[in-house]
């Protein structure tokens, strides 16, 4: 017991200064009043009230469709081949870094990459011309689309690195046993493994949604600018709007939402984060 | 159904690495545009040539060291205290703060220091970089260590308590070795958030921590440069040597 | 494995920790200085100079707020001067120690935002305008010819409330800086109207895509249009009929600095002509140093990007300090035009 008190200490130091401290910070900004730059008293709520304006709760609406939307597909491309992972016979660990690898350069470089490929004389257009599939350059960058794309590339492997690790310790009998059964593959597939799968499904998806939701560098790039998630609005009351106590009412009311999405999800899994 | 999963798995991988490839291919291009005029070393000369992004790679290997060992270690350390009874606060704020936007994260963080401060004539510099890359990377070693965990069976440090080691024993001589590729993973993982960073990192640099993907975001903002795809093509190779590396030291 | 990590880790922090030499920090916008610049002052004075860089006034604000950043000298945008100075951010300038302010243009020697020069010595400026591919016909000539469905997904504006709002102000013949609702709702439904026709909102990384040909006109910083004119020569820059804004950074020594003598000494450095030559010839920006200008080749100096005619100059508007509440609503509605 004593070993374990000890070993915990790092960690509860940890929560009580760079969690529990900063967060502290955080909501006491989001009841002061603005100054030139940063906060200063008398203490309101008024960061709260303004939360409720429609201007913002459409923005949050937004930004949930567009998450969940990356979630989504997200869940589609990292299945099978998560499942093609698990299945190799050999190579396994190289398949896995190879899905990790693109994440070692920094994330602006991957959003550039796309910027590259997609804009009207990018790669992508300068192929379809070549062959002649098109005459004038598709308007690919700039657009929802690209901002999605730019997502579900970004958090790909927060998707396939979970549902890897619970297929991975699926019992292959059970799949032997559906066979056995008469079940076909696909039959097997959405009716045993999808359904064992499910502990790493979740996680995936937590893991995907939850920082889709706060992106704003990719809407910011790829998507040009011309919408608003809550990403780029907390990071545009920081920056530009200079206006800390809203920043800061929006960060904890997205928490809020974030937490309470957890606890819904952790009540209904027993083990989730596998 | 073995061969349709082959065939997506390569439109996967191709998916994943393309767009990275394409890049790299035109870091070796000797005009900055996108049109192919020829090979050429020119963009990777001109890396070893400014001290800015120079300066920044130190920077950024020297925050990424301190911050892995660290949040390796302490990592380590909370998972298996967590391991031995969980403590549903520890692991609710550490999935918290896993979920935190990063400019959250960034501001309250800036704004701690600066409230520490105040009483504390410190300033802002590398150390707070590394405090920070500490802080939000201690959940993704927590997490990634306590998966290998759960493979390993309690029953072994029982075993070895049974035949007289202590606690600390038994955990140093037995839990420890098992769980070695969980960890060596966990500070992988925890190395390449710590190097990726930016939100955050730029919001509590101070004099003397400009860190490499603050000086990209830089020259990425003034518009593309082949410059970047050479650094990026670099940091890649670097890395991917650095997985080899480490699957070695795992089999050996 | 590990321990050698430590061991390169602890030697490069030693590393940076022990220098003997005074120390002078610097912090400046990216891209703001000639490579030589540094050193050689480095050399000169027997000091080690720390030198870095931000992306934006508010990124360099957020530290600096508390007076304990660390920094001694910043470069902030001259509209935010008041401000920093009525937050006793700013230590007043010395002129006794600063000779080659004597350099400076005469159009910065008593500028509207400060006077007596008490706060800030004016460092680069430059404006915004519109930069458009000569295939145009007509070309561009004022801010209404941005709203030209002609130019439907091949025009872009700024990322910027303020020089995008004071874009469609200016459309509409009111003040850059103007704080009426009712203008500045105007403006709104300007943007608004011009959103369907805009490629994108985005700043300096548009370069490319203008050398490129991908975008054809495009709302811009000065400096930035002359590096893309500097690569493609079928590109022009236009300062708009109906007005435009003018930005002038200074170099502003703050007040937690402990060695206010030595940054007087660097910025009295920046002011000599042959150094602020070197610096604008390296980053294509305009100084406001006038014997440095003197310095420069003719074709430099009569880039009218860069140094606009006396003409041209006279319909420039320098942005004022915005009072909290337009501040907040001018950002209200700048997340209406982009959530539009």
């Amino acid at each position: 017991m004593k070993l374990r008190t000890s070993f915990l200490l790092p960690a509860w130091l940890w929560l009580a200064l760079l969690f529990l401290a900063p967060f502290a910070i955080v909501l006491a900004y989001s009841f002061l009043t603005r100054v030139y730059v940063g906060v200063a008293p008398p203490w309101t709520a008024e960061s709260y009230q303004r939360l409720f304006d429609p201007l913002y709760l459409v923005i949050l609406a937004r930004s949930f469709a567009i998450a969940l939307a990356a979630t989504a597909l997200c869940l589609v491309f990292a299945f099978p081949a998560a499942l093609f992972i698990s299945r190799a016979a050999r190579f396994k660990t190289l398949y896995l870094q190879l899905v990790m690898l693109p994440f070692w350069t920094s994330f602006l470089v991957r959003t550039y990459a796309w910027i590259f490929l997609l804009r009207d004389t990018g790669l992508v257009n300068t192929v379809l011309q070549a062959l002649g599939l098109i005459h004038a350059p598709l308007p690919l960058l700039y657009n929802d689309g690209a901002v999605l794309l730019g997502l579900v590339y970004g958090y790909l492997p927060f998707m396939v690195l979970p549902i890897y690790a619970t297929l991975e310790r699926l019992d292959p009998s059970l799949v032997e046993a559906a066979a056995d059964l008469g079940a076909r593959p696909l039959a097997t597939l959405f009716r045993v493994v999808v359904p064992l799968a499910r502990p790493g499904i979740v996680a995936g998806s937590i893991l995907v949604f939850i920082p889709c939701l706060g992106a704003y560098l990719t809407p910011d790039l790829l998507g040009g600018g011309r919408t608003v998630l809550v990403g780029n609005l907390v990071q545009n009351q920081f920056t530009t709007a200079r206006d800390w106590p809203f920043g800061a009412a929006v960060s904890i009311a997205l928490m809020l939402i974030v937490t309470l999405l957890l606890i819904a999800f952790l009540r209904r899994e027993s083990e989730p984060l596998a | 159904m073995k061969r349709w999963l082959a065939a997506y798995a390569v439109a996967f991988y191709a998916f994943l690495h393309l767009p990275l490839l394409t890049l790299a291919l035109f870091s070796f291009n000797s005009s900055r545009f996108t049109r192919w005029e020829g090979l050429s070393l020119t963009w990777y000369a001109a890396i070893f040539r400014d001290p800015q992004i120079l300066e920044g790679a130190w920077n950024s290997i020297v925050i990424a060291l301190w911050a892995t060992a660290l949040a390796t270690v302490l990592g380590t350390l909370c998972a298996y205290g967590l391991w031995k009874r969980n403590s549903r606060t520890l692991t609710g704020a550490l999935y918290l703060s896993l979920v935190t936007p990063e400019i959250v994260t960034g501001v309250s963080l800036l704004a701690l220091f600066q409230f520490a401060f105040r009483w504390l004539h410190w300033q802002l510099g590398l150390y707070t970089v590394v405090i920070a890359h500490v802080a939000f990377s201690l959940a993704y070693v927590v997490i990634v260590v306590s998966a290998r965990l759960r493979t390993v069976s309690p029953a072994l440090e029982e075993a070895a308590m049974d035949l007289g080691a202590t606690p600390l024993q038994a955990f140093w001589y037995v839990t420890l070795p098992a769980l070695a590729p969980g960890i060596l993973a966990a500070a992988l993982l925890a190395l390449t958030v710590s190097f990726d960073d930016y939100v955050i990192t730029s919001m509590v640099a101070g004099v003397d921590s400009e860190t490499l993907p603050m000086v990209i975001y830089a020259m990425a903002r003034r518009g593309a440069s082949p410059v970047i795809n050479a650094i990026s093509a670099l940091i890649t190779v670097v890395f991917g040597a650095l997985i080899l590396i480490s699957e070695r030291v795992r089999k050996t | 494995m590990n321990r050698r990590y430590f061991i390169l880790g602890a030697a490069g922090l030693t590393a940076c920790v022990r220098d003997p030499r005074p120390r002078l920090n610097v912090y400046n916008w990216s891209s703001y200085i000639a490579p030589e610049t540094v050193p050689a002052f480095e050399r000169e004075c027997g000091v080690r100079v720390r030198y870095a860089t931000y992306e934006s006034n508010e990124e360099m604000l957020a530290k600096v707020v508390t007076g304990n950043s660390g920094w001694d000298i910043v470069f902030p945008t001259h509209n935010r001067l008041a401000p920093m100075r009525a937050n006793g951010l700013i230590a007043p300038l010395q002129h006794g120690l600063l000779p080659n302010l004597n350099h400076l243009d005469p159009r910065f020697r008593a500028p509207s935002w400060d006077p007596a020069l008490s706060n800030g010595v004016p460092y680069m400026w430059n404006g915004t305008g519109i930069v458009y591919n000569r295939s145009l016909s007509p070309p561009p000539a004022r801010w209404a010819d941005l709203w030209s469905p002609a130019l439907k997904g091949r025009l872009t504006m700024l990322d910027d409330p303020e020089d995008m709002l004071g874009a469609c102000l200016k459309k509409l013949s009111l003040g850059f800086s103007a704080t009426a609702p009712a203008d500045l709702r105007r403006a709104e439904r300007e943007a608004i109207a011009q959103k369907p026709l805009l490629r994108a909102y985005i700043n300096a990384e548009v370069r490319d895509q203008l050398v490129a040909g991908d975008v054809l006109a495009a709302q811009l910083w000065s400096t930035t249009a002359q590096q893309a004119i500097d690569s493609a020569p079928q590109l022009a820059f236009v300062y708009p009929a109906e007005g435009f804004p003018f930005y002038c950074d200074c170099a502003v020594i703050l007040r937690e600095s402990r060695r206010v003598e030595l940054a007087h000494r660097f910025l009295d450095y920046l002011l000599r002509p042959a150094v602020s030559a070197q610096i604008v010839t390296a980053t294509r920006t305009a100084t406001a140093n006038a014997a440095a200008v003197a310095l420069l080749p003719d074709a430099v100096r009569r880039t009218e990007t860069l140094y606009p005619p006396p003409e041209v100059f006279a319909r420039g508007e320098w942005p004022q300090t915005l009072d909290p509440a337009t501040q907040r609503l001018r950002d209200r509605i700048w997340t209406e035009i982009k959530s539009a």
